[in-house]
């Protein structure tokens, strides 16, 4: 394996254990346990296999003591991501969960898919929880994060201030949407964004396309990107 | 991209064949992972499965990243794809329309 990409997972697998900005390192990884949990929700699989999935009732079965919002946020986008909406997110947040919350939940999701998606893909045996680091949530919030791109406040490069972490800066992004997604909480959006463009790309690799960074070409890459992506009902 | 998103032909990729197995079995059925991975090591190497790997798993996370808030496509974005979106039947996804 390539030793940046080793390097990327083992950060992203460390810092699961650690204090976030708005849940605790045992928060955290009660989060990720929820998230290994979801394939065995039979709630989960009967709206899955619904035409309308708020139209099935019931209790997930959750693995955790989370609270209920945030067990119904991690089942729903690990097990249904391409039919969240926003109206199932304005009755989720509003229950017990902050936009802030939720993003760095997200991340959190988002980060352990992707970890034991690679290790299932590659034949490797599903990694045991990292150590809890002491600690609390920082709770900072970044101060010019606006509403109206999507569901939540983000923080677009223009409005990162000098007392905000360098979330665009430190790896040359360009601020797209995808960027923007997470934004409301720069940990979490850098630490996401850390272990994703060393499994994918990094953003001056993606379109150059005189080289070839991987052992698969751009071309590969794309596909694969395209297939899961539609797997997943992803439209953006 | 017909082939990506409904493997009817042929894209011209390299190892296309190999690598949609693999990401199928990687995302849909589990029960296929173990021949998907080692067909593409055959025909294709152990460092081309791992990094096939590491982009399907980058995928399956970051749709969720995307879908769970609700990003728009940008503007040029939508303009430059919206005859092979619609000819792929992506904006017929739940996800276009909410």
């Amino acid at each position: 394996m390539r030793q940046e990409l080793q390097n990327a997972i083992e950060r992203a697998h460390a810092a699961l254990g650690e204090p976030g900005v708005w849940w605790t390192a045992g928060e955290r990884l009660k989060i990720v346990q929820e998230t290994r949990a979801v394939h065995a929700c039979s709630l989960c699989r009967r709206r899955k296999q619904a035409l309308l999935p708020h139209g099935v009732s019931g209790e997930h079965d959750a693995a955790t003591d989370l609270a209920s919002a945030a067990v119904e946020a991690i089942h729903r986008i690990v097990s249904d991501p391409g039919r969240l909406s926003e109206s199932w997110y304005r009755r989720t947040t509003d229950s017990a969960l902050s936009d802030e919350a939720y993003v760095e939940l997200l991340s959190v999701v988002a980060i352990t898919t992707a970890l034991d998606t690679f290790g299932r893909a590659r034949g490797a045996a599903e990694r045991a929880l990292p150590g809890t680091q002491s600690g609390e949530p920082t709770r900072r919030r970044p101060k010019r994060a606006k509403p109206g791109l999507g569901w939540m406040p983000m923080l677009a490069p223009a409005d990162v201030g000098p007392e905000d972490p360098p979330l665009y800066a430190c790896a040359g992004r360009s601020g797209g949407n995808v960027h923007l997604a997470l934004s409301l909480v720069p940990e979490a959006m850098m630490q996401f964004w850390d272990l994703f463009e060393a499994m994918y790309l990094p953003q001056h690799a993606m379109r150059d396309f005189a080289r070839e960074y991987r052992a698969i070409d751009h071309a590969q890459i794309e596909m694969l990107a395209a297939r899961v992506a539609v797997h997943n009902q992803c439209h953006y | 991209m017909g082939a990506i998103v409904s493997r009817d032909g042929d894209s011209g990729v390299l190892h296309e064949a190999a690598l949609l197995a693999f990401a199928d079995a990687a995302i849909l059925d589990r029960a296929k992972l173990a021949d998907a991975r080692a067909t593409l090591s055959a025909v294709a190497g152990h460092e081309t499965m791992v990094d096939a790997a590491a982009v399907i798993a980058g995928f399956d996370a970051i749709t969720r990243v995307a879908d769970g808030t609700g990003i728009p496509l940008e503007p040029p974005k939508a303009v430059a794809t919206a005859e092979w979106r619609a000819e792929l039947g992506i904006d017929a996804f739940w996800s276009a329309k909410v």
